[in-house]
């Protein structure tokens, strides 16, 4: 249990490999004494290590559906990329109030608050130079507060969609009837329940919490299969088709794209963002305006609590929404868009907040460095050579942990010892010598 | 405090595979040393744009980086045909790329002009047929 962060490690099944170690994006898994762990300082909860562990050692929590207990009444938000889930010519008010018969007494799409959120792009992107990233993916915003604070300034200063959403449903609860009530985000990704615990840019969330896609879906596909929900009374009016679009990559750029700004680019995939970003850092992107930048291959459907294919999932998002042009029309005057505070910088980097220690330290960590084999074997239990010579450096590792160091060390060590054993006490002739 | 040197890197002619990694080893050291964001930011575009220079038009070089708590010094230094006219080489527009560099999408003719704009101050040097030399000062913000 964690109090900032849902990716989470089942220590008794961890088995010491380093494969998640070398393959997350911030550095931020150490294997000690053959356990796994994570730096909780800069962990993103990407999800890229339970993707790579073979022994499903990573998991990550969300809460259960009994929780729905513990209020009077109950609101369900539904993320774009939940649609995407279902294999037939899907149909969100079908779905919808499958989601009614779980328990819940409200059910909204974020989907709304994506709409509301192009619109607002299109009017920021017309007033602001310069490029600029969409904030919906918590991800991307938390990687960029870490690895890339000095691009802070180029993520637009919005709410995400489903804070966005949250806050308007809850704007809508009349509290003096309702006051022990709950919104749930059904979500398909554990960074979401990281942005209620620990929220960025925001005092706190107005969601109650989160519920993982995988665990209502085998419950909706039986509540559409078995059930009459003709009864249903939905809520909402309209289904933002436009906004479930945003559930694959591209589709938050697509709709920019048909309101006439071209000037997108998206891209999927942690690992490839990084290097975008660096990119970016140079001054090395000529011409783009907008970047849509999800975590997840193929976007949110590539979520890790999502039960589909992504690939299927992104198919089935595009071909449902392909033909769909028009906003739901809305009033943006009922969204709360802007940021309570600005996204801070994690700064986890620093070795010294003094200049000069920082700098003794430095001069160190190179010829510790230059020392090290430069194999990146991870033997040591972090993910390559600098970050070890790091985690030295800063008194977490010791340079025999190192087992090349190691070595070395024996071997010098029994090279003295050899040399000892050919000293003679004075008392003692040496025989070789008299012999002579 | 005398400034201690970070970077001492060898570029080599149309290595454009390399391009962009001094860049970014300057920018994970100056984190390292707590150094400001805004000033990362523009020690990284001056850099890149000082390590592709030397890349397209040197015969190959060096770039070294220089710190202190007061400011942050790039000097670039190469073998190549030089600036005829210093002046212009830094109008923005201006370029003597040839165009197969312009097909791979560099030599727009910004990339002096940015060294400049994000400098506090550079100082230029070169003897046309022979070298170039420069260096950016990138002072600290406190």
């Amino acid at each position: 249990m964690s109090n900032k962060h849902s990716v989470l490690l089942k220590e008794d099944k961890c088995e010491g490999c380093t494969n998640c170690v070398k393959n997350c994006p911030t550095k931020a898994i150490r294997v000690h004494r053959g356990k796994a762990t994570i730096k909780e300082d800069l962990c993103i909860d990407c999800a890229e290590c339970i993707r790579t562990c073979q022994y499903h050692a990573k998991y990550a929590e969300t809460d259960d559906l009994e929780k729905l207990k513990n209020y009077d009444y109950n609101i369900a938000l539904l993320a774009p990329s939940f649609y995407g889930q279902f294999d037939r010519k899907f149909n969100p008010e079908k779905i919808k109030k499958a989601v009614y018969k779980l328990g819940f007494d409200e059910v909204w799409d974020v989907a709304y608050a994506a709409e509301a959120i192009s619109k607002k792009t299109k009017q920021f992107l017309s007033k602001n130079k310069g490029t600029y990233i969409s904030s919906s993916c918590p991800v991307i915003v938390r990687l960029i507060s870490l690895l890339y604070p000095e691009l802070l300034d180029n993520i637009v200063p919005f709410n995400s969609p489903v804070d966005l959403m949250a806050d308007y449903v809850d704007n809508k609860v009349d509290k003096n009837k309702i006051n022990n009530y709950s919104i749930f985000f059904i979500t398909p990704c554990p960074a979401k329940v990281t942005a209620i615990k620990n929220p960025l840019g925001r005092e706190n969330s107005n969601l109650t919490g989160a519920i993982a896609v995988e665990k209502i879906y085998p419950k909706i596909m039986n509540i559409i299969k078995n059930n009459d929900l003709k009864n249903v009374k939905l809520k909402q009016k309209y289904q933002p088709f436009l906004g479930i679009s945003w559930g694959q990559s591209g589709g938050e750029n697509d709709i920019l794209n048909n309101e006439g700004v071209i000037e997108t680019l998206s891209v999927s995939g942690i690992h490839n963002i990084k290097k975008l970003l660096d990119e970016l850092t140079r001054g090395n992107l000529k011409g783009i305006r907008y970047l849509e930048l999800v975590a997840c291959p193929t976007g949110c459907v590539g979520g890790i609590f999502n039960v589909s294919n992504p690939f299927q999932a992104k198919y089935n998002i595009k071909s449902n929404t392909r033909s769909k042009k028009d906003f739901i029309e809305q009033n943006l005057n009922d969204y709360n868009f802007k940021l309570d505070e600005k996204i801070k910088e994690i700064g986890a980097e620093k070795l010294d907040d003094d200049f000069i220690k920082a700098m003794d330290k430095l001069e160190k960590l190179e010829q510790l460095i230059e020392s090290l084999p430069g194999l990146d074997c991870a033997a040591c239990g972090a993910p390559d050579c600098e970050t070890f010579a790091e985690d030295v450096v800063n008194g977490l590792a010791k340079k025999s942990d190192c087992i090349f160091v190691l070595r070395k060390e024996i071997g010098d060590l029994a090279d003295q010892l050899s040399l000892l054993t050919h000293e003679l006490p004075p008392v003692m002739n040496d025989k070789e010598n008299n012999n002579e | 405090m005398k400034k201690k040197k970070i970077i001492d890197s060898e570029i080599k002619k149309r290595d454009f595979a390399s391009g962009g990694e001094v860049s970014s080893k300057l920018k994970s050291l100056l984190r390292k040393l707590g150094v400001n964001n805004k000033d990362i930011r523009r020690t990284s575009i001056i850099t890149y744009e000082l390590e592709m220079n030397l890349i397209i038009h040197s015969e190959g070089g060096k770039l070294k980086a220089f710190i202190d708590t007061e400011e942050i010094i790039i000097v670039s230094d190469d073998k190549g045909p030089g600036i005829k006219d210093i002046d212009r080489a830094f109008e923005p527009g201006y370029s003597t790329a040839t165009d197969d560099i312009r097909e791979l999408g560099f030599g727009a003719g910004m990339g002096l002009n940015n060294v400049k704009r994000f400098s506090n101050d550079i100082e230029v040097e070169s003897k046309p047929g022979e070298y170039t030399k420069l260096k950016a000062i990138i002072t600290i913000e406190k």
